[in-house]
């Protein structure tokens, strides 16, 4: 059965293109333009889904973008809903979350069960026995979940986008493209966005029976279309508003995020569903919706329908339905004393002051039950009778689609005469128009939408027209002794959820919304929050604006994780000389952005000992351009490091570096390096790669406070650096330059010609007792390298990586922060006593070590061998005890190829930390090893 | 089928009575006032009544019953922390929680999922060595896997994380669960009621009364009251209160923003973080994907989400599980987070005599709600701090010895 | 994302920036006491209010001041440190 009407004027189908689809395995023919529901429904279709907990047939609600009757599957992508996606050739959907199909869907059998299954049951139940506690909650995890998640799904690459404009109009009713246009024309940027395929919204489908609004679209349209200043965009919804109007517009390739100087929004107003017994039986939707499906899709809603009324939009909804050819077998009015004048014309029969008491049917509607009441959900059952129909169109009320003023603080009032909640003062920026703001009717949204813009352009403007009265009914809520009237259809709540809820305290507005879950589904309360405050408020006896309302969180719609993440980007940072490491084996490892060579090779342990051999016994070389590498300048540069650093520079002499320890100002050790005075007034300093740009923040924040007559220049990217280190590497430096390198020693640094390319040279001994630092230019250092390489080849040297680089500090007794501190480790714990200048009058960190100087140190960093090494090391981090109690760990440890050795640091107890102290290693396999405490450098200590 | 459900549907009495009673006046005094009705404030009620026969007391909470942190947070429990204090304090809570649904007779929906802090560097692997092996020395099950055993508990997961930060191994924490958070502040609220606790909604603290350096009584949005004792359990909010008793603290408020999926069927059936990603995952019994990643980098009194977040934790996801990118986000949100220097919480008395603080809680105060009920209930009521919160006494930082918590809390839920 | 005006670069992304915590004035370390001491190193004004506070714009290496309302968030005004 088909139930597309003639060729409607507007409509989004195109007819020429028919698309064929599955939905539950069974072939169906739609058009391009349709959206799943609209072809389904077209095709004569009734039940489309199953509810979430009872597993009830369901049909169209909304259609209206947030429509979660209609959730469907692919195998790959889950709970796509059924209005808001664009029909496809050779679509294969399933409904989501029943056991064997939509139409015998065993779930179903807990609709028996309801009553075992109130609001918030299973707080009550499942946890006695604790033992079968994950029996029943297993059962429940398989139960709730919507789609089946694809691991296979691919990750796809939405699109992200920057937009900046003037004035961002969201919505494209009337409302929303008179703001454009009337924005536009003042000569300012405008983005005007909207949800649907098309704009025009209302101008699109709501017509009560007479095609005219399409003649103001069609102009509106052409007129937007036409204007330079316009960025139209359709198909992208705003999912939330963030500080200074940042909005986010998702599309169906990505995200294009809006930075606006004003924002208008013109959202409009979502229809609001009645509650009644049977009120989501498949034939039962809004009035909104029939209209929709009548003029976007041209699919005949119903063929005999009841149409409920609680406001004047029902009639125009009445006139659309007899003009597609829906016989409207009872116009059914909440109200005791409506104007029926134009449909009692057609001759359809008026109910005033009735209510439907429920829709009768079992997997679509076959008639509702009516009957008079008293408008404050009180039936009248003696008058009940029943009417044969297949659908139920419902128009009793709006919501604003408010989110996005609520996020942006907008105060809401609730709005008497309307029944709605209006905006009362709007954050700054922001505007609202049309239905948002209460006003409806073509005219006035025109008007209203006009009104906003010059607002927001700072305009005088003409004072708001008023509501108009009586949109929404007070009370669209009839109980009933059989309940299954819903308020929440995502959830499946009913009214006595609600009730049970109350009477067991749950009577806040956000404590019944998170006992009952109501608004806590996909579609985020659109259809339910407005009827459970008007519940809440009759349950307290208190008036809406008492009761307030939740707090409405982004996002608007829900986004794909997809688009939010866009395309991910890693960067990395690579050293001059990273293209040679690569060709000559380097295995790289990442040191905070930084890509480095850890060792040269694949096997690891070979490669280190190989390499920290050659370092020992010839010369190896290592690329440092990583480290932070700074100059400071000035007539007070030293007074700078002074404060900065622990240790003495003023008095530094030039051509000598001095070691650096930086703490915070609780006297935690932050970074080392070390400072090489050039020239009197210029200081060459460098921090550890991790810590470059910290320190660096730091030195010029502090720089600033003390208001030093100082410089600090930034060379950590600008410069390269290697270190040559071993016994060969004087001989083999002295070939490649005139410094005179045997004046370097004990820690001098030098600025001259080294092959060729202008370079400092200094004097360090991390890593072997003789090594040079050379540092260059980044765009000469690898020239360096070069020269040195092939200079190197005849005395064995070896380039190295950060994890011989490791062992090989190890040796030399060296600790590193980060690795051998943690961030509350003092330098009195790691043995610095000696780097602490405290007859300076201050340095960062000083006031609290003196403190903490009075207090006894507990733990002491100290060098150690292993007794009798097991097997399999301990890791680092492995705990050291004393007397079963935890009093440190070892922080590094190593075999050492040098002294045939295992050789570590650890934090002991400070009674233990006399070299020839024994101390206990607890083994990660729960075994004890043993440690002797010794002196470092380890190399040259007899084991 | 469980008897408890058929009650539902045989009783006649069905609704149940009420959780909480809510006098309509405060009375002019109490033995103990507790400011904040979330889970912590409600917990010490509750043990302060059950464990030490305090029942006069009154909790008062300014918005609703676990409107903030509690309702707010990811919901993960465990007790792999770094420093013994921490390992002891936690490892007390999860064994409370282990059978706090029955003892509240309420379901909380305790469920132990197993938790795995993924590690990307050498670095975070020696981390995770530390805190395992102090938690194998303080009894706590905790032990470092290798991928294999990581990818076997979680075959979804990229273990490569889209080849930008492979996965080196992890620390595995056996008892780490997830709990239901609302529930655990209306059971607390209940039991504590039940024993004549009193319970105000809408009822905002807006002064101390401090005479001679003791507190004196509580001015509230709805009059004054006398006491002789206060508890202020108000994460987000502790800086207020501390200001109204004349104190500075080295608490400072960072938002923590946390956000939720669209429910699917259960896939994941363990809790994964990742800090170098700065991601935390677990998927609820309702089957969304609950996320979270570090606090917001600076200092706001506020609960508004920003795109950012959303952004960033969505590419670290997909970084982990590249294919959910078309599984949706419903809902984002923040809340207040009391952020201490060495991310662990403040606990005790305070300089002004009667007036304790439960506060500090950052990221880690939902699992630490059973014992720091009880904890404070004992501290309130004895004056003297419980010895399971010796670390966490203010002092510490005036006397420099931090509780340093900060390489198991950051990012670490 | 939040805006923020460097003094140099004009309005920027809040990604941009670094914060830096409170602008807050040190004891002289000279003659303060222990406890004064331990208070400024740790102890912070953290009731909500107008606070002057340090940003660092990152890709510029620019310190700021920014004196900013921690309760609304709301930053009156941006300007280099010396410039007030």
């Amino acid at each position: 059965m088909t139930l597309r009407l003639p060729p409607q004027p507007g409509e989004w189908i195109d007819r020429a293109t028919p698309v064929n689809f599955t939905f539950e395995g069974q072939a169906y023919t739609g058009y391009a333009g349709d959206s799943v529901t609209s072809a389904l429904w077209g095709a004569g279709e009734r039940v489309l889904g199953r509810s979430f907990k009872y597993h009830r047939p369901r049909g169209l609600m909304s259609l209206a973008n947030h429509d979660i009757n209609v959730m469907l599957e692919d195998g790959t992508a889950i709970n796509m809903r059924g209005d808001v996606l664009p029909l496809a050739r050779g679509m294969e959907l399933r409904a989501v979350n029943t056991l064997g199909g939509l139409k015998g869907d065993k779930y179903a059998v807990l609709e028996w069960m309801a009553p075992l299954l109130p609001a918030g049951f299973y707080y009550k139940a499942f946890h006695k026995p604790k033992a079968l506690f994950p029996f029943w909650e297993n059962v429940i995890r398989r139960m709730a979940g919507l789609g089946v998640m694809n691991p296979q799904a691919p990750r796809g690459e939405a699109i992200k986008q920057h937009r900046h404009c003037d004035v961002l109009v969201i919505g494209a009713g009337p409302a929303g493209l008179s703001a454009a246009l009337t924005a536009a024309k003042k000569g300012v940027r405008v983005i005007l966005a909207d949800e649907n395929a098309r704009i025009g919204g209302t101008l699109g489908y709501d017509h009560a029976g007479q095609p005219t609004a399409l003649e103001t679209l069609a102009r509106l349209q052409s007129e937007v279309a036409s204007h330079p200043n316009i960025e139209l965009l359709p198909a992208h919804y705003a999912a939330g508003w963030y500080t200074d109007h940042l909005v986010p517009l998702v599309g169906p390739s990505g995200m294009i995020k809006v930075r606006a100087g004003k924002v208008v929004v013109a959202m409009g107003a979502f229809e609001q569903p009645a509650v009644f017994r049977n009120n989501d039986l498949p034939g039962v939707m809004l009035g909104s919706a029939s209209q929709r499906l009548i003029h976007r899709y041209a699919v005949k809603p119903f063929q005999r329908a009841v149409v409920l009324a609680g406001n004047d939009q029902a009639q125009r909804v009445v006139m659309d339905l007899h003009q597609a050819g829906v016989e409207v077998v009872a116009y059914v009015d909440l109200r005791p004393d409506a104007d029926c004048t134009v449909i009692r014309q057609l001759g359809i029969p008026i109910y005033l002051g009735n209510c439907v008491q429920e829709a009768l049917g079992k997997h679509a509607v076959e008639g509702v039950r009516i009957s008079r009441w008293d408008g404050q959900g009180h039936p009248d059952p003696d008058t009940s009778m029943t009417i044969a129909c297949d659908g139920v169109a419902v128009s009793v009320g709006w919501a604003p689609a408010a989110a996005l003023l609520y996020q942006s603080g907008c105060k809401m009032r609730f709005d008497d005469a309307a029944q709605q909640f209006v905006p009362e003062r709007l954050a700054p920026g922001m505007f609202a128009a049309g239905r948002v703001n209460g006003i409806y009717g073509l005219e006035a949204a025109l008007e209203d939408g006009e009104r906003a813009a010059r607002e927001a352009l700072g305009l005088a403007t003409g004072v708001a027209r008023a509501a108009e009265t009586g949109s929404s009914h007070p009370w669209p809520i009839v109980p009933h002794t059989a309940n299954k009237n819903f308020l929440d259809f995502d959830e499946d709540l009913q009214l006595k959820d609600f009730e049970t809820a109350a009477q067991e305290s749950f009577d806040n507005i956000e404590l019944m919304k998170r006992f009952t879950t109501v608004g806590m589904g996909p579609s985020q309360g659109k259809h339910s929050n407005m009827n459970a405050i008007r519940v809440l408020a009759r349950l307290r006896g208190e008036p809406i604006p008492k009761v307030g309302s939740t707090t409405a969180r982004p996002f608007f719609h829900p986004v794909p994780l997809g688009h939010l993440a866009g395309r991910t980007f890693h960067p990395e940072r690579r050293t001059p000389m990273h293209d040679w490491h690569a060709a000559h084996g380097a295995t790289f490892a990442t040191v905070g952005v930084w890509q480095r060579p850890a060792y040269y090779g694949t096997d690891k342990a070979k490669a280190v000992e190989a390499e920290v051999k050659a370092v020992r016994h010839a010369v190896g070389m290592i690329d440092v351009s990583t480290l932070g590498k700074f100059e400071v300048h000035g007539p007070q540069a030293g007074e700078l490091l002074e404060r900065f650093y622990t240790g003495h520079f003023v008095n530094q002499r030039v051509g000598t570096t001095r070691y650096a320890l930086l703490l915070d100002e609780a006297g935690v050790m932050l970074d080392d390096g070390i400072v090489a005075r050039l020239s009197n007034d210029c200081y060459y300093v460098t921090a550890s790669t991790s810590n470059a740009a910290t320190v660096y923040r730091e030195m010029t924040r502090r720089l600033q406070t003390w208001g030093l007559e100082a410089t600090i220049v930034n060379l950590t990217g600008s410069y390269g650096g290697l270190n040559l280190a071993g016994p060969h590497s004087q001989s083999l430096l002295k070939l490649l330059t005139d410094l005179d390198l045997a004046a370097l020693a004990n820690g001098g640094v030098a600025e001259g010609m080294v092959a060729g390319v202008q370079a400092r040279v200094i004097n360090v001994r991390f890593v072997a007792e003789l090594a040079y630092e050379i540092h260059a230019p980044a765009q000469d250092i690898a020239r360096i390298w070069l020269a040195l390489e092939e200079a190197g080849r005849s005395v064995g040297l070896k380039p190295f990586g950060t994890d011989t680089q490791r062992l090989l500090r190890l040796e030399m007794g060296h600790f590193i922060i980060g690795q051998d501190t943690d961030g509350l480790t003092n330098p009195l714990e790691a043995g610095l006593q000696w780097v602490l200048a405290n007859d300076k009058p201050f340095y960062l960190g000083q006031r609290s070590l003196k403190l903490l100087a009075e207090k006894p140190v507990s733990k002491r960093l100290v060098g150690f061998m292993l007794e009798a090494p097991p097997a399999t090391l301990p890791d680092e981090c492995c705990l050291v005890l004393r007397a079963g109690k935890i009093v440190g760990r070892l922080t590094s440890i190593a075999q050492s190829p040098t002294l045939g050795q295992v050789i570590g640091l650890a934090y002991v107890a400070s009674e233990d930390a006399a070299p020839g102290s024994r101390i206990t290693i607890r083994h990660q396999n729960g075994r004890d090893v043993v440690a002797t405490v010794v002196p470092t450098p380890f190399i040259g200590v007899a084991p | 089928m469980p008897y408890q459900l058929l009650k539902f549907a045989l009783s006649k009495k069905h609704p149940e009575p009420a959780f909480f009673r809510q006098p309509a006046e405060l009375k002019p005094s109490y033995d103990a006032v507790i400011i904040g009705g979330g889970g912590h404030g409600l917990a010490a009620a509750y043990y302060l009544a059950k464990e030490h026969g305090l029942t006069n007391v009154a909790v008062l909470e300014r918005g609703y019953l676990g409107g903030g942190n509690t309702g707010r947070n990811t919901t993960i429990i465990r007790s792999n922390y770094l420093t013994p204090e921490g390992v002891a304090f936690y490892d007390a809570s999860v064994k409370l929680w282990e059978n706090l649904s029955q003892e509240l007779d309420l379901n909380l929906f305790y469920s132990t999922r197993g938790h795995f802090t993924l590690a990307h560097t050498e670095s975070a692997m020696r981390t995770m060595r530390w805190r395992a092996e102090v938690n194998k020395q303080m009894g706590v099950e905790s032990e470092v896997v290798g991928p294999d055993v990581i990818q076997a508990a979680v075959p979804e997961l990229d273990m490569s994380c889209s080849g930008h930060a492979p996965i080196l191994g992890a620390l595995y924490h056996k008892p780490g669960s997830v709990a239901r958070h609302d529930a655990v502040a209306w059971g607390f609220g209940r039991a504590a009621s039940e024993m004549g606790v009193e319970i105000f909604q809408n009822t905002e603290v807006t002064g101390l009364d401090i005479r001679n350096g003791r507190i004196a009584g509580v001015h509230t949005s709805r009059g004054t009251i006398k006491t002789g004792k206060v508890l202020s359990a108000v994460a987000g909010y502790t800086p207020r209160i501390t200001k109204m008793a004349g104190f500075d603290t080295p608490i400072v408020i960072h938002p923590l923003q946390a956000c939720v999926t669209e429910p699917m069927k259960p896939w994941l059936n363990t809790i994964l973080v990742s800090g170098s990603l700065h991601v935390y995952v677990s998927q609820s019994s309702r089957g969304e994907l609950v996320m979270g990643a570090s606090l917001d980098p600076y200092e706001v009194h506020a609960t508004r989400s920003t795109l950012d977040f959303v952004e960033g934790l969505s590419s670290h996801i997909l970084d982990m599980f590249p294919f959910l990118a078309g599984i949706k986000v419903v809902r984002q949100w923040a809340g207040m987070a009391d952020m201490t220097p060495d991310f662990a919480p403040v606990m005790g008395k305070t300089p002004v005599e009667g007036l304790y603080l439960d506060a500090g809680w950052g990221t880690w105060g939902f699992k630490a709600t059973p014992i720091s009920g009880k904890t404070m209930a004992h501290t309130l009521a004895t004056d003297k701090p419980h010895e399971l919160i010796h670390g966490f006494r203010l002092d510490r930082f005036r006397d420099f010895e931090l509780t340093g918590e900060k390489g198991a809390a950051s990012v670490g839920h | 994302m939040k805006l923020l005006t460097c003094p140099i670069n004009g309005p920027r992304p809040l990604e941009e920036f670094a914060y830096g915590g409170e602008i807050r004035e040190m004891p002289d370390p000279q003659t303060c006491s222990d406890s004064a001491w331990a208070d400024y190193v740790f102890h912070r004004d953290g009731a909500p209010g107008p606070k002057r506070e340090w940003w660092y714009h990152v890709p510029s290496g620019t310190w700021l001041v920014a004196e900013r309302d921690t309760a609304s968030d709301v930053v009156s005004r941006t300007y280099l440190l010396g410039e007030a």
